[in-house]
């Protein structure tokens, strides 16, 4: 949406901001020494209701890599999982995916 | 509702007891995973940041609880699916800050093999790495008997 009565400065702040805000965010893990695997695998299941599956495969994919994307999409939702594991906490962040 | 009761060798754990407390106070204004809010953005932060304090200070009381005077006659703690969840997080939380305060100095590797010498620690790390492997096991024990609870929960 745009305001023609908006100085254009203002108005491409604004909608670079919008972009990014709307933009597809990734909810990553990352890994930590310490939290059990047994217990990623169960907050993975819990929190982002993966089959035993999947959760052990992200699981790997932290220990081995270091790291997992286990969610991408919309910011606010991106943000209630990434705040929900750290509620468990595990070491969660929010990225931007810049591949789209 | 399912429940377990494990008893606890009271020798062992009891010496224990101090340190998971020491621990736990030094919970009960910083995050057991801080530095994982670098990218919260900052309006949202501070809101973000004192919900899981809040919920983190209550599991860890919740943990505590489990050592009251009943624990000190019997040896006995006690989980269903009232308190699975959050004990086996307030575990999380007491056991990354015991590696943040006393066992820096063990490597990642050596960490998660958990293939240590007790005897070649000094006595801080060496008692908080038995408090580390005491919750370990109450974590391992709620999953493997209760796992079904917390995630229908």
């Amino acid at each position: 949406m745009s305001d023609r009565n908006k100085p254009q400065t203002e108005t491409e702040v604004s909608s670079s901001t919008a972009t990014a805000v709307e933009g597809r965010w990734n909810v990553v893990v990352l890994n930590d020494p310490v939290n059990l695997m047994s217990y990623v695998v169960l907050v993975f299941k819990k929190v982002l209701g993966f089959n035993e599956s999947t959760a052990r495969k992200h699981m790997m994919e932290v220990h081995e890599q270091g790291r997992s994307i286990v969610w991408s999409g919309v910011r606010e939702q991106a943000e209630h999982y990434t705040f929900t594991l750290q509620h468990w906490h595990l070491h969660a962040v929010l990225e931007s995916d810049e591949t789209h | 509702m399912k429940r377990i009761e494990v008893k606890l060798s009271l020798p062992v754990v009891a010496p224990l007891l101090d340190v998971i407390k020491e621990a736990a106070d030094s919970l009960s204004s910083n995050l057991a995973a801080s530095n994982t809010l670098v990218e919260v953005e900052a309006e949202l932060r501070d809101t973000w940041r004192d919900e899981l304090l809040l919920s983190q200070n209550e599991e860890v009381k919740q943990l505590l609880a489990l050592f009251d005077t009943e624990f000190f006659a019997s040896g006995v703690v006690a989980f269903d699916s009232s308190n699975a969840e959050p004990i086996v997080r307030a575990c999380a939380a007491v056991r990354l800050r015991l590696r943040e305060r006393f066992l820096l100095d063990l490597k990642e590797e050596v960490l998660e093999s958990g293939e240590i010498e007790l005897e070649a620690l000094e006595e801080p790390s060496r008692r908080a790495f038995m408090c580390y492997l005491f919750l370990a096991t109450i974590q391992e024990l709620i999953i493997q008997h209760l796992d079904s609870s917390i995630l229908e929960n």
